[in-house]
């Protein structure tokens, strides 16, 4: 592995192209953070109103998406739980990316006995059942979603940190980082402003798979009882709550589902545009 | 060679590990409120059989004896025995970690044989039909709970082609493959999004580097290329992410097994902490450990190959 | 003995009934999907539904329940007479009856078994805390009782008075009752229709008929007609259907409400609604204080404005799919000397905010309901409740807690209210009014509520011999409890079973054991 390139520089354009994956990725998350401030311009009712008299309804005029046991309208459902969603993707996170991420480029770069130590930490924290804590946590904090947040992000950190530790390890191997330090600058500095940039994209990509994931966590705690707490709509409970339903009543779960997908895209592709962006800027 | 004396030293490295595990898990599952009496009892938690199960238990003992009673548990190598099940921690993990372990392994297979070539694809064919399709499938995927992709794979694949049995793990070790294939599948499916987007990523951004055009100017074939340097190196997060996605996966199969009615580790994890299940809990928690830790030791050893420098 | 004749001759109706259409088939092994593994497969030191409702295919009992839960028909003791004072009861061994292993049941494994059942302190000691000897002679065991026992004979049929083998118990390795009990429920030795044969635990439990069991079918040879029952565990509610559906087992236990009506209108399923003793309803913690604030729980007429602000027709709707029905007393209509014929609580939102205000409550206050975790009808009962509350000013938060968790918060008085549910394990009001209403017990479900007047009815009603009185005494603590007890009852429900067109025979009575003893398959 001689093959290594000097100091990555900006090269075929000097003008930055806007991938259309960020572009479009972009649109959907801005149009999802405008509903999840605004849910009630958009849902045309209560969502936590019941009607004994409409259960289970299949989608009409009235009920565009139907309504779910509790006669509830769920348009209404889906679109208040982008609120409560876009918080997960968000909140369940960043902290683990960005602490997650500076750890590990501040170990990548050490290595060494720090990287050793960092190795048992990680271990043991990957190694815990995660379950375990996430009762633990909900069992002495309660349930709800600020637990799930601290749950999902005493965990989560590692993944980042380890993403950027071992591509950090690599890059300072290769000359740019060397001559970096032979120009005298601060760790800090070879660190954050050269290193980083071309060993976050793994990081980058990954955070927003996560977030779609985060929900999807959402998913599997309120199968367990330990996510979003009624009545709050929220996509992954709303599936679990559908899904005795799935014969009679496909529309309680799939529409949140839908959204799930199409937010989920949106991060996606604004990953993906971020790497792409990235690399242009090399 | 570095790599064994490298091994030998993370081999050792685990003990402090499992210490700190077997510390913690010791202490949370005894913050949890209630305890196995009450979980047992319920309703029926009437003082006197609260007092006489938790003194069966040894439970009405200090903390650090209790503590005391567990690591010699641990030395002696029984790890106690279940308090709702009667019978001894080993004989639960005996039964119940291989499941979870074959479980696991196929799942993992399974996410290597989609994501890899779907990646090399997908990256190849960047931003064309191809390319969007398999993310498009795969995004679905991903944002599939297990529990409704369960449903939905047994629904058609079991009950309703009869290709594979509805839920059970049957007897044998080819029934049980079998049984296995579509809860594998299921617990693939999020893994092989993960590993195909970021292995995506990772390629297109090797692909674009220096080095390469430097491997094309000197006239190397593009196979070659291909092997030598751009697998090499966009491997080295996707192994990262492997490792650690294992690692929650053999401690997260839950919600699948629950689905599949799979008698599993993760199963026998939930129901034990439900019911305060004290010496199970930390006998699969170390159990896992001991699991977990071997897969990353697994990770890190490939990750060596594909770059020594890491090893150092 | 005029029970007695009543007794058998419901139970010859009845089973004339269930099965008098088609001639049985023997032979064939049933699987039944359950939703959760039996854990400890001892009759005296189990606590657990999930080993109650299969052991008496395990072990024999000296009496049977009928068919309706409601009655005793003979077992392995062929007769019995109280005395007049109530204090001694005679029965009468079946002649040549047969442990699974073929050793012959002595009147000494009866002694041993009663008297291990007898032993303070566990769970279920309080059905035969009246024995205070027995003796055996031959065929005839005498039984003295410390005090007349109006419920002892109906104990006589319960799980925990089953009849186990000494010897074969005695001998197992372990020091204490305790741990042979741990080694003995490995491989358990009964009398029952049914022998233990394997067990992977958390997966399959295979059970064979027993070549030894007393009992004739209608064809006149022994049964069970079964060669064998298998147990599989299915925890995931739409697996365990889809695995009727796709045939791969004969029967499914605990069907979702929610899918109840789907799979009436099957065509190759029987669901089958089975009459239970199981209510639902929520139990309120009503002490003056609770964490160290007033509590408004604690005025009666919150409670009955709680009551009356429940709309339980929609709840049953919601949350049962129209399978439940509004409770008209605490206990459950399939309990013996239940009364009532009303729906408690008529929904009625004036009279709701009418007693608030009058309770000095115009504006509702904030209070919390415990949940448990990931239980559809509970956290569908909850959400219902919430919304209904609301109109009465009433803040609800919901708290999804785990079993132990929300055991925990009872037993320290420190919750305000939680959902529950009750079954009965005895064909007897004794057991549901103890827990319930006699606050000695366990304070009253844990709500701290406490009335004289009922716990000296419920003391009397414990050695009432005249059936007409004891009926009385419980007319009158059901009035009580009713008006101004610590809950608000929301529904009964039957035990929806699934089974597949060929399964026939199969029974679970009120109080949830599943009896495989006259099931068979129609191949």
């Amino acid at each position: 592995m001689t093959l290594v390139a000097t100091a990555p520089v900006a090269k075929r354009r000097t003008l930055i192209r806007i991938p259309f994956t960020l572009v479009f990725g972009g649109t959907i998350i801005a149009l999802s953070t405008v509903v999840a401030f605004f849910p009630s311009l958009f849902a045309p009712y209560d969502p936590v109103a019941m009607d004994y008299n409409a259960l289970l309804q299949a989608p009409t005029i009235a009920h565009p998406f139907g309504t779910d046991s509790f006669g509830r309208d769920v348009l209404s459902r889906v679109i208040h739980a982008y609120t409560v969603d876009m918080q997960i993707a968000v909140f369940a996170t960043l902290f683990p990316f960005v602490f997650g991420t500076f750890i590990g480029a501040l170990v990548g770069y050490a290595g060494g006995w720090v990287n050793a130590l960092f190795g048992r930490v990680v271990d043991a924290i990957i190694t815990f059942p995660f379950l375990v804590l996430v009762i633990a946590i909900v069992a002495v904090l309660g349930p709800g979603l600020i637990n799930m947040y601290v749950a999902v992000s005493v965990v989560g950190w590692v993944f980042y940190a380890r993403l950027v530790a071992t591509e950090v390890q690599v890059q300072k191997r290769l000359d740019y980082a060397d001559s970096g330090r032979a120009m005298g600058y601060r760790p800090l500095r070879i660190i954050f402003l050269h290193l980083l940039p071309n060993a976050i994209t793994p990081a980058l990509v990954y955070w927003m798979t996560d977030m779609a994931l985060a929900i999807l966590l959402g998913s599997s705690l309120g199968y367990l009882g330990l996510g979003a707490q009624p009545p709050i709509a929220e996509w992954g409970v709303q599936i679990a709550d559908g899904k005795n339903f799935m014969n009679t009543a496909w529309w309680i779960s799939v529409f949140p589902g839908v959204a799930i997908v199409v937010t989920g895209l949106g991060f996606s592709l604004v990953g993906d545009g971020l790497a792409e962006l990235l690399r242009t800027k090399k | 060679m570095l790599l064994i004396p490298y091994i030998f030293r993370r081999i050792l490295q685990l003990i402090p590990t499992f210490a700190f595990i077997i510390i913690v898990v010791f202490i949370l599952v005894r913050l949890l409120p209630g305890d196995p009496a009450s979980a047992i009892l319920g309703d029926r938690a009437i003082d006197a059989n609260v007092d006489r199960i938790n003194h069966e238990l040894g439970l009405d003992q200090p903390v650090f004896v209790q503590f005391l009673v567990f690591v010699k548990s641990i030395a002696t190598g029984n790890l106690g025995n279940s308090i709702v099940l009667k019978i001894p921690v080993v004989d639960l993990i005996a039964q119940r970690m291989p499941v979870t372990l074959m479980l696991t392994l196929m799942a993992a297979i399974i996410a290597l044989i989609l994501a890899l070539p779907l990646a090399f694809l997908a990256a190849l064919q960047r931003d064309k039909l191809a390319d969007n399709a398999i993310r498009g499938v795969f995004q679905v995927g991903l944002s599939m709970p297990v529990f409704y992709l369960g449903i939905i794979l047994l629904t058609v694949f079991g009950a309703g082609l009869g290709w594979f049995p509805v839920g059970g793990y049957g007897e044998g070790f080819l029934d049980h493959v079998h049984h296995l294939i579509l809860p594998a599948l299921t617990l693939a499916l999020s893994l092989a999004a993960i590993l195909m987007r970021n292995l995506r990523a990772a390629i297109i951004g090797v692909v674009g580097a220096e080095y390469v055009d430097f491997a094309r100017a000197k006239g190397l074939r593009p196979r070659l290329i291909m092997i030598r340097h751009v697998l090499r190196n966009a491997l080295i997060s996707t192994v990262t992410l492997f490792g650690l996605s294992i690692g929650t996966l053999l401690g997260g199969a839950v919600i699948t097994e629950t689905v599949f009615a799979i008698p599993g580790a993760g199963r026998l994890m939930i129901d034990s902490i439900y019911g305060r299940d004290y010496p199970v809990v930390q006998g699969m928690t170390l159990a896992l450990a001991v699991c977990v830790s071997l897969t990353f030791l697994l990770t890190d050893i490939v990750q060596a190959y594909l770059d020594p420098r890491v090893a150092r | 003995m005029k029970i007695v004749t009543i007794a058998a001759i419901a139970a010859a109706l009845l089973l004339g009934v269930s099965s008098s259409a088609i001639a049985v088939e023997r032979g064939g092994i049933l699987t039944y999907a359950r939703y959760a593994d039996s854990l400890f497969l001892d009759p005296v030191l189990n606590d657990a539904n999930v080993d109650i409702w299969i052991l008496s295919n395990l072990y024999d009992t000296l009496l049977l329940p009928t068919d309706d839960g409601k009655g005793v028909q003979p077992g392995l003791a062929t007769d019995w007479k109280v005395s007049e004072d109530g204090l001694t009861v005679t029965l009468t061994l079946r002649d040549g009856i047969k442990f699974s292993d073929g050793s012959p049941i002595t009147g000494e494994d009866v002694k041993w078994s009663l008297e291990r059942a007898a032993v303070p302190d566990t769970t279920w000691q309080f059905l035969v805390a009246s024995i205070a000897s027995i003796a055996t002679e031959g065929n005839t065991v005498t039984i003295t009782l410390a005090h007349p026992d109006p419920a002892f004979i109906s104990a006589l049929t319960v799980f925990n008075t089953a009849i186990m083998p000494k010897a074969l118990f005695e001998a197992e390795a372990g020091a204490s009752d305790a741990d042979k009990a741990k080694a003995f429920a490995e491989h358990p030795v009964g009398s029952g229709p049914f022998m233990f044969s394997s067990w992977e635990r958390g997966s399959t439990m295979k059970l064979l008929k027993n070549p030894y069991y007393w009992d004739k079918g209608e064809d006149g040879a022994a049964l069970p007609y079964l060669d064998g029952v298998t147990f599989e565990v299915i925890p995931d509610d739409a697996t365990r259907i889809l695995r009727l559906q796709s045939g791969e087992v004969d029967g499914a236990e605990l069907i979702p409400y929610a899918r109840v009506d789907e799979l009436e209108a099957s065509d190759n399923l029987n669901m089958e609604m089975y009459p239970s003793t199981r209510v639902q309803y929520i139990s309120m913690n009503v002490r003056q204080q609770v964490n160290g604030t007033d509590n408004p729980l604690a005025n009666p007429k919150v409670r009955q404005a709680l009551n009356y602000a429940t709309n339980k027709e929609a709840i049953i709707q919601i949350v049962t799919h129209g399978v439940g029905t509004q409770l008209t007393s605490f206990m459950s209509t399939a309990t013996p000397m239940h009364t009532g014929t009303d729906p408690l609580y008529p929904y009625d939102i004036e009279k709701a905010k009418a007693l608030m205000a009058e309770a000095g409550f115009p504006d509702g206050f904030s209070t919390s309901l415990l949940v448990l975790a990931g239980n559809q009808d509970e956290i569908g009962i909850g959400t219902a409740v919430q919304q209904m509350w609301a109109a009465i000013g009433v803040k609800l938060e919901l708290q999804q807690v785990d079993n132990a968790t929300r055991t925990q918060q009872y037993r320290d008085g420190t919750m305000n209210m939680r959902v529950a549910a009750w079954t009965d394990d005895i064909a007897d009001p004794n057991e549901i009014t103890s827990y319930f209403a006699y606050s000695p017990t366990i304070d009253a479900l844990h709500s701290g509520w406490k009335n004289d007047e009922a716990d000296k009815l419920y003391e009397a009603s414990q050695s009432e011999i005249d059936p007409a009185k004891r009926a009385e005494e419980y007319a009158r603590i059901q009035e009580i409890f009713n008006t101004e007890g610590p809950t608000v009852p929301l529904y009964e429900t039957p035990y929806p079973v699934a089974l597949s067109k060929t399964t026939m025979g199969f029974n679970q009575i009120p109080l949830g054991n599943n009896i495989f003893r006259a099931a068979w398959l129609d191949k």
